[in-house]
């Protein structure tokens, strides 16, 4: 089957089987993968522990050689330096130097993309600003704290401005605040015309920023599709009401059963935690001013405050 | 951003200088400094000489710089082998590889920064050895007669051990009077050693001539007489008693031979003054070399006095002003410098192939091997290849002893000990061989490994 050059991530039939030393297969991680990525999309990546979501990545990225099949990322070969140039990526763990500090870091990676001195000053001060540790960026990595690191790690992925970003699990270490930045900054770039493909363990993470997902189970694509219309229950539909008592809730769940016909369920919205976790730090005032706070008025999708839910 | 020769720069770069933060900010290389600092600066106070100055000069020439050199090989050599090897072991090589980056960059970013840091620590070592000598020249006062320095060395022009082997060979063959059991290449040996001792006998009564080929000797003025000097490297017990008379010309020119009488053979180096125009006028041959021609004779008196011998390959060499001692420990420093550089590519491809214990384990047994590799083909015999477990070895020897001679022809510190100039064909043949030529075959080894590996966290 021809490939579309037009897809940022294109792969078919992709295989991966990992050897021992004789040379003697010993897990089959991935097993023959159709996946297609579209530009600007927001994709996610899921699936249990084990189930070759980072050694497909590792494969996206030319770390891995696939053992069968093709793969095309924006429209290259894995080891195609021109498609390298614009690729951003944030490894599971973020293998940082730790004699490094979060400014030489950067610099470091800035100087790997060819960049001037110049540019690669401008560069890190704006990214060591963008993930909140410009007071720390004179201490050594190797003794921060997870999240910290976390933050180090983002940053060095979008030194080069990528188009095509590959974050593996971007949100593991990092505090609910933390979190909740990282989805707006995907947001942001996902709205500026950057493709994401991210994997996460948290549902809901997924379930906020994804455009689309695909879920893997035992290296096999089980299920692929815009989240909306994957969530969605064909046969049953939903009213929000603020500001009604339980009497009044009650007696218009009767006649909705009445006008139906059919059993008509009332239940009581809580707000997710993680919005409540966020108002409990604004209010100590501990909220980060972020350089995206400009972004952050925009609720992100999904949450919901107060009100009562009704499922029919 | 990926195209360019300044971005590749500045990519080669970027990756020399982690290598350089690396080193810097780790606590092995502080503690190599330390032991470096001490060797320069404690060693030679430590070690007891003859108390002379030849003794105090041999134990910071030798010892101390030998020392050096050697904590700084294996230093390099495993550093090398952490470099890659390192990195991917623990998956940070993961962040760096995504990066448009060849892996001719990484290698030679790599290279790069140990030759720096290599330089910088050799000329720390070198300069505190220059240091250690001023000072105890002017404590102790040495009489300029003691004072290191650098000449050019010559030896007479004859065909060499190996030419003359392979024509006495012949010779004996024609008369069908070669050694029966004896294979060609033990013949030949044989004939080669005979040939490096062969002697001149000079009775009483008696003169010998040698022919020279000398350079133009450095910064000599034009006004000035150049000194020369001819060497005899004699049994003590030979030199007693010798008189002698001694010439040196300008081939072709006996009538202006400049003669020196000897009364007093147990100084082995006699003294010339040579008029610079020897050396200028006329033609001179090819490569500016000129052609002289030292004529002794020994004026003793038969009935009191013995023969002198000399091995006229080894024994006689005539020498002329080589520059600054100071010039020529630098030069000695490029030398092991250069030695460093191919060590550094030998261990970084090892790191790009193997896992870092591998990669340190091979480099450590091959420089083993190299080292006691060139004393086993000098010593190996016929009846050593005649048993299959040894003849392995020596295979492996001799294998290993070919292709380290290039590399490890030149030897700084005995020329440095000997008073010699380090010439520049030495210095040329170690810049090419060790920091070019197979600096280059191991980065394209290197760089086809390290594009065919998997770079992910292998385990
Ligand atoms: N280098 C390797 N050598 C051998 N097996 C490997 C290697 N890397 C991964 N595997 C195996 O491949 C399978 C898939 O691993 P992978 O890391 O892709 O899972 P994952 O989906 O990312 O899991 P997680 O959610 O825990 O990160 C696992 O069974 C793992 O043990
Ligand atoms: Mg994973």
């Amino acid at each position: 089957m021809a490939m579309d050059t037009k897809n940022v991530i294109e792969t078919r039939g992709l295989k991966k089987t990992f050897l021992d030393f004789w040379r003697r297969p010993t897990v089959e991680a991935v097993k023959s993968l159709d996946l297609t990525v579209r530009q600007g999309e927001v994709f996610g990546l899921l699936g249990p522990n084990g189930s070759g979501k980072s050694t497909t990545i590792k494969m996206l990225l030319g770390l891995l050689h696939p053992t069968g099949g093709e793969l095309r990322v924006l429209g290259a070969r894995p080891d195609d330096m021109r498609a390298k140039a614009r690729i951003g990526y944030l490894p599971e763990v973020s293998h940082l130097h730790p004699f490094l500090t979060p400014r030489e870091t950067l610099r470091y990676y800035a100087s790997l993309f060819g960049m001037t001195r110049v540019e690669a000053a401008k560069r890190t001060e704006e990214l060591l600003a963008m993930v909140d540790l410009a007071q720390a960026s004179d201490r050594a990595v190797g003794r921060f704290s997870k999240g910290m690191a976390r933050r180090v790690g983002l940053a060095q992925a979008l030194v080069n401005a990528p188009e095509l970003l590959v974050l593996d699990e971007p949100t593991s270490g990092l505090d609910p605040i933390g979190c909740r930045e990282v989805k707006d900054l995907v947001r942001i770039l996902a709205k500026t015309g950057v493709t994401v493909l991210m994997t996460s363990h948290l549902l809901a993470d997924v379930e906020d920023v994804c455009d689309r997902v695909a879920i893997l189970d035992g290296g096999v694509l089980r299920a692929e599709g815009k989240i909306a219309e994957l969530l969605r229950q064909p046969d049953a539909v939903r009213f929000l009401i603020e500001g009604l008592d339980d009497e009044a809730a009650e007696s218009l769940r009767l006649e909705l059963e009445a006008r139906a016909g059919r059993r008509v369920r009332q239940d009581y919205p809580a707000m997710s935690l993680e919005t409540f976790f966020l108002q409990v730090v604004a209010k100590e005032g501990r909220a980060r001013d972020f350089a995206l706070a400009p972004f952050l008025a925009r609720p992100a999708a999904g949450q919901r405050e107060g009100g009562t839910c009704a499922e029919a | 951003m990926c195209g360019g020769v300044t971005a590749s720069l500045r990519r080669t770069g970027g990756v020399a200088g982690l290598a350089v933060r690396a080193a810097l900010r780790t606590k092995t290389v502080a503690a190599l400094l330390v032991l470096l600092a001490v060797c320069v600066a404690v060693l030679p106070g430590v070690v007891k000489g003859d108390g002379t100055p030849e003794g105090e000069l041999q134990i910071l020439l030798t010892y101390t710089l030998g020392f050096a050199f050697g904590i700084l090989c294996l230093s390099t050599l495993w550093a090398a082998c952490a470099l890659f090897a390192a990195e991917i072991d623990n998956a940070r090589m993961q962040l760096s590889a995504v990066k448009p980056v060849r892996a001719a960059e990484f290698w030679l970013g790599k290279w790069l920064a140990l030759l720096c840091l290599n330089a910088l620590v050799l000329a720390a070592v070198y300069a505190g050895v220059y240091g250690q000598m001023a000072w105890r020249m002017r404590r102790n006062g040495w009489a300029e007669a003691d004072r290191p320095v650098s000449r050019h060395a010559a030896h007479p022009v004859l065909p060499t051990p190996k030419e003359e082997a392979r024509e006495a060979y012949e010779v004996l063959r024609r008369q069908d009077a070669l050694p029966k059991g004896m294979s060609k290449a033990a013949v030949l040996k044989t004939l080669e050693a005979k040939a490096d001792e062969k002697y001149d006998v000079i009775n009483p009564g008696e003169e010998v001539r040698w022919r020279f080929r000398l350079k133009r000797p450095v910064g000599v003025k034009k006004a000035e007489p150049v000194t020369v000097w001819i060497r005899f490297d004699t049994e003590f017990s030979t030199r007693e008693h010798v008189t002698g008379v001694c010439s040196l010309s300008v081939a072709g020119q006996p009538e202006r031979a400049v003669k020196v009488d000897l009364d007093d053979f147990t100084q082995n180096e006699i003294e010339f003054a040579v008029d610079t125009r020897a050396f200028t006028e006329g033609t001179t041959g090819t490569g500016g070399l000129r052609d002289f021609e030292v004529a002794f004779r020994h004026t003793g008196n038969a009935k009191r006095v013995s023969a002198l011998m000399l091995r006229f390959r080894k024994d006689v060499e005539l020498l002329t002003p080589g520059g600054t001692f100071g010039a020529n420990l630098a030069r000695a420093a490029c030398v092991q410098w250069s030695v460093l550089a191919l060590l550094a590519g030998f261990g970084l491809t090892l790191s790009a192939c193997f896992s870092l214990p591998v990669a340190a384990f091979v480099a450590t047994l091959l420089l083993a091997l190299t080292l006691v590799g060139n004393s086993v083909v000098q010593a190996v015999s016929e009846d050593d290849e005649k048993e299959w477990g040894n003849r392995v070895g020596i295979w492996i020897s001799r294998g290993v002893s070919a292709a380290t001679r290039p590399a490890m022809r030149a030897e700084p510190l005995t020329a440095l000990t000997r008073g010699e100039r380090l010439e520049v064909d030495v210095l040329g043949r170690a810049a090419l061989w060790n920091v070019v030529w197979l600096p280059a075959l191991f980065a394209i080894a290197g760089c086809w490994v390290l594009r065919r590996r998997e770079l992910a966290d292998t385990d």
